[in-house]
């Protein structure tokens, strides 16, 4: 589904990502990326979803090299990604800005993504207005429009309660469940993806530490090195 | 059931008529009166200070436009405005056009010039676009000065701009004389308010306030957040092209003046005093504005009430006075208070 | 000949680098952009105009960018602030009604005519450096907008509030969490501005003249500056500045008929090339 390849993301003289390979395997993936702060997590989804231009290194989706497309054709194409900073349209209704993605997207049943993500309750409500835990499920509802294949989230916990990401990320080991989908979700809050991805990827200072099942990852004595270390 | 209640039940039952219906009739009733009643009622000048009013109305309404739905304010309305002017008898003057054709023919060159314009600038942040579209109306001021052009353009005399033959069917008197020429402001000021309306309502404008609001977000959805901005530019720029084309078979006239920065900032201020986010509020801020600017006459007086009403009408009333008038009508109603878009 | 169009270059230059500096850091700081900048210049110019001829030119160099320092707090509390939840736009119209009303309030007390103001003795004359003979005024211009950048570098990179302006400038929410005190600090960075202007105003009398359209001719000058230096880049903006009183200076003596437009096409080309300008500001989205 999606292949990283030697990526590198540098701002100036900080080099956030050196030289990362990582392959996420197809459908049905949820597969956790986690790593101490500053380990380059955002600038990874930041490069693959498109927001930010990598300095070197490709990235293939489905086959293609994508490394030059814009953010709405990786979109269209059904690389969806929900943002670590709520990032939603604060004036419109969650209806409304639910029902503009889903036209653009030529999907018509928005109703099973207001059920995923509970949103029933709130749909004529401006976005600003409703509690910030619900701006997030919108913030993911309106990732998850169109059908998405590939899902990359940002730190989806930001800002919730464990109770609440937990269930945020059920939510979402379901819809990956069913819908066949991959997701790659960026997170710290490390217990929450152990619980749900099925593969988790360790990133420290902007390098691959060690990908594998959750009870290798906790077991590996470079990736408790990495945290420990870092313990700020 | 008591008695009371099936008299209600009843009345509804028999009196029924679909809002909309009613919503039609009175607009129609409105614009049938307004059309043909002010000469009645009205002296000349009064007509002639509305016709100005409807003018800066519309081009009020363009700025207007942008502005709410798309978050770009343009400054360059006015070089549309005047420009659209010298077009029009340059036409007529140089390729012996029949007026109708004139007219045709510089509304293509505006719609060409904003879409090249627009394609340019778009990418830009607000800011810059609003400086770029300063820059590029006061070049086209400038351009008309220039001696090269003087030919043309008659330079700082400005232009006498008249047409022989018919444009619409209606002869130049029509245009000319306040009286005839309301009827023709005020039903195109409707036609374009109506067109406004059409767009704003549409597909195309849910997406221009969503990018306005998060254009980010936007292209995360898969959208292309720059046409649709363009397209808009594109409207606001053939809007502000007919008004000036009603204002130059009006005036007869077109100078410098008509397509400096004071007209365009005059608009700017036109819509705020009449509330941006609706049709009619540009309309009712530009007659507003004419109306105040001919009692307030000495020029320093009428530029420092222009400084207070762009702070009264964006800190005091956001809406504008037609926005503040529905606020008002909508809480005598029991409703909500309708936020603007 | 080419000495004496860098100079004056230098020299107009100088004076747009204090006011599009103070223009740029309201702008980075607040994102509003303060459309009666050009305004506060003018205030700036005609208070030197009448402290100079009460008390002298030096006097008037210190009085005004104090004054004018008030006069900017007094916007940040009075504008700024309580709008501060508005959109930019909203806010940057109301400094742009608010600085209409300034002027004409200006126009009513001074007049309408130009008026001028002498260098002071100490500064008037003509020296020769460097095989060019020039204005002392000038020169002592040159050095003020020199000194100005200096006194900005320093604040900015050695100084914990001018610390905390680059990094609200480069990501407003991040500095936010860090519990920067963004209000403070706008009121620290708009009366500074203010007072920048006020120092202008006041050096832009013996150089340009002090008349009732200078608060228009400033704040279109200071707009292209800024834009093409690019949104929270102070380096950007003196660079800008620096082209900016190049392509002016030299327009009018080669192409006298554009003169006036030169800035337009410069500020077109540079967005031709570089969208976001020159520096290298607040990253992007």
């Amino acid at each position: 589904m999606l292949e990283i390849d030697k990526l590198s993301v540098s701002y100036g003289t900080v080099h956030a990502l050196q030289e990362v390979d990582l392959t996420i395997a197809g459908k049905g993936t949820m597969h956790g990326i986690i790593g101490p702060n500053g380990a380059g997590k955002s600038s990874l989804l930041d490069a693959v979803s498109g927001r930010r231009r990598p300095t070197a290194g490709a990235i293939r989706y489905r086959g293609e090299n994508i490394t030059q497309r814009s953010v709405a054709w990786r979109r269209r194409r059904g690389m969806a990604r929900s943002f670590q900073r709520t990032n939603i349209f604060q004036d419109l209704t969650v209806r409304e800005q639910l029902s503009l993605v889903a036209w653009r997207l030529g999907d018509e049943r928005v109703g099973d993504v207001i059920e995923a993500m509970d949103l029933r309750d709130c749909l004529d409500e401006k976005a600003g207005r409703i509690a910030y835990g619900v701006q997030r499920r919108v913030d993911v509802a309106l990732a998850l429009i169109g059908r998405p294949l590939l899902l990359l989230m940002d730190e989806p916990g930001a800002g919730l309660s464990a109770e609440e990401t937990l269930r945020l990320f059920q939510h979402v080991r379901d819809l990956v469940d069913e819908r066949e989908i991959a997701a790659v979700v960026v997170e710290h809050d490390v217990d929450a993806i152990f619980a749900c991805c099925g593969v988790v990827t360790v990133l420290d200072l902007g390098r691959h530490l060690a990908t594998g099942s959750p009870a290798a990852i906790r077991a590996d004595q470079r990736v408790i090195k990495a945290y420990l270390g870092s313990a700020a | 059931m008591n008695g009371e209640a099936a008299a209600r039940a009843g009345f509804r039952r028999g009196a029924f008529v679909a809002p909309w219906i009613l919503a039609v009739a009175v607009a129609l009733l409105v614009f049938l009166t307004g059309a043909f009643a002010p000469p009645y009622i009205a002296t000349d000048f009064v007509l002639k200070l509305a016709d100005s009013g409807l003018l800066l109305g519309i081009l009020a309404l363009a700025v207007a436009f942008l502005m709410s739905q798309a978050g770009l304010v343009t400054l360059g309305a006015a070089s549309v405005y005047g420009g659209v002017g010298y077009l029009f008898a340059l036409a007529m003057s140089e390729w012996s056009m029949s007026p109708l054709g004139a007219g045709v023919v510089a509304l293509i060159v505006v719609l060409i010039y904003s879409a090249i314009l627009g394609a340019l600038i778009i990418r830009t942040t607000p800011l810059a676009f609003m400086m770029l579209t300063l820059a590029a109306g006061e070049m086209i001021s400038h351009a008309v000065l220039l001696d090269g052009l003087r030919d043309y353009t008659s330079g700082a005399d400005g232009l006498v701009v008249g047409f022989r033959g018919t444009f619409f069917g209606l002869e130049a008197d029509n245009f000319a004389d306040p009286i005839r020429f309301w009827p023709i402001i005020w039903t195109s000021a409707w036609g374009i308010a109506l067109a406004v309306l059409l767009v704003r309502r549409s597909r195309l404008g849910a997406i221009l306030r969503a990018t306005r609001q998060n254009e980010e977000r936007m292209r995360f959805s898969g959208f292309d957040t720059y046409s649709p901005r363009l397209a808009a530019f594109v409207f606001v720029n053939v809007i502000a092209g007919v008004c000036g084309l009603l204002h130059v078979l009006n005036s007869g006239f077109v100078s410098q003046e008509s397509l400096g920065l004071g007209v365009s900032t005059n608009a700017l201020v036109a819509a705020l005093i009449g509330g941006t986010a609706t049709s009619t509020g540009p309309l009712v801020g530009g007659l507003i504005f004419a109306f105040a600017q001919d009692q307030f006459g000495a020029r320093g007086f009428t530029q420092l009430l222009t400084g207070l009403a762009i702070v009264v009408f964006i800190v005091i009333f956001p809406g504008g006075i037609v926005g503040a008038l529905g606020n008002f009508v909508r809480r005598i109603g029991g409703g909500r208070r309708r936020e603007v878009d | 000949m080419i000495a004496l169009l860098i100079a004056n270059s230098l020299a107009l230059a100088s004076l747009l680098i204090m006011m599009s500096s103070g223009l740029a850091l309201i702008y980075g700081l607040r994102d509003v952009i303060n459309f009666g900048h050009g305004a506060l210049y003018m205030l700036g110019a005609y208070l030197g105009y009448s402290i100079a001829h009460a008390t002298g030119f030096w006097v008037a160099l210190v009085a005004s960018p104090a004054l004018l320092a008030l006069v900017g707090a007094a916007l940040e509390y009075l504008a700024l602030r309580p709008l501060q939840r508005r959109s930019h736009i909203e806010v940057a119209l109301v400094t742009l009604g608010l600085g209409i009303i300034l002027g004409q309030a200006l126009i009513f007390v001074y007049g309408g005519e130009a008026r001028t103001v002498d260098a002071p003795p100490s500064l008037s004359g003509s020296i020769t450096v460097l095989g060019l003979t020039y204005p002392v005024y000038r020169i002592f211009l040159i050095g003020m907008g020199l000194g100005s950048c200096g006194l900005l570098a320093l604040w900015l990179n050695f100084t914990t509030s001018g610390l905390h302006v680059r990094a609200v400038s480069q990501d407003p929410s991040v500095a936010r969490m860090m519990g920067i005190n963004a209000d403070r600090l706008s009121l620290l960075v708009t009366s500074l501005s203010a007072a920048f202007a006020g120092v202008a105003g006041v050096l832009a009398g013996p150089y340009l003249s002090v008349d009732p359209g200078m608060d228009v001719t400033m704040i279109v000058s200071c707009l292209i500056i800024v834009v093409i230096g690019g949104a929270g880049s102070i380096a950007g903006t003196i660079v800008a500045a620096l082209l900016f009183g190049f392509v002016q200076v030299a327009g009018s003596v080669f192409l006298p008929d554009f003169a006036a437009l030169a800035p337009y096409a410069l500020l077109m080309l540079v967005l031709l090339v570089a969208p976001r300008g020159i520096g290298r500001g607040r990253a992007p989205a």
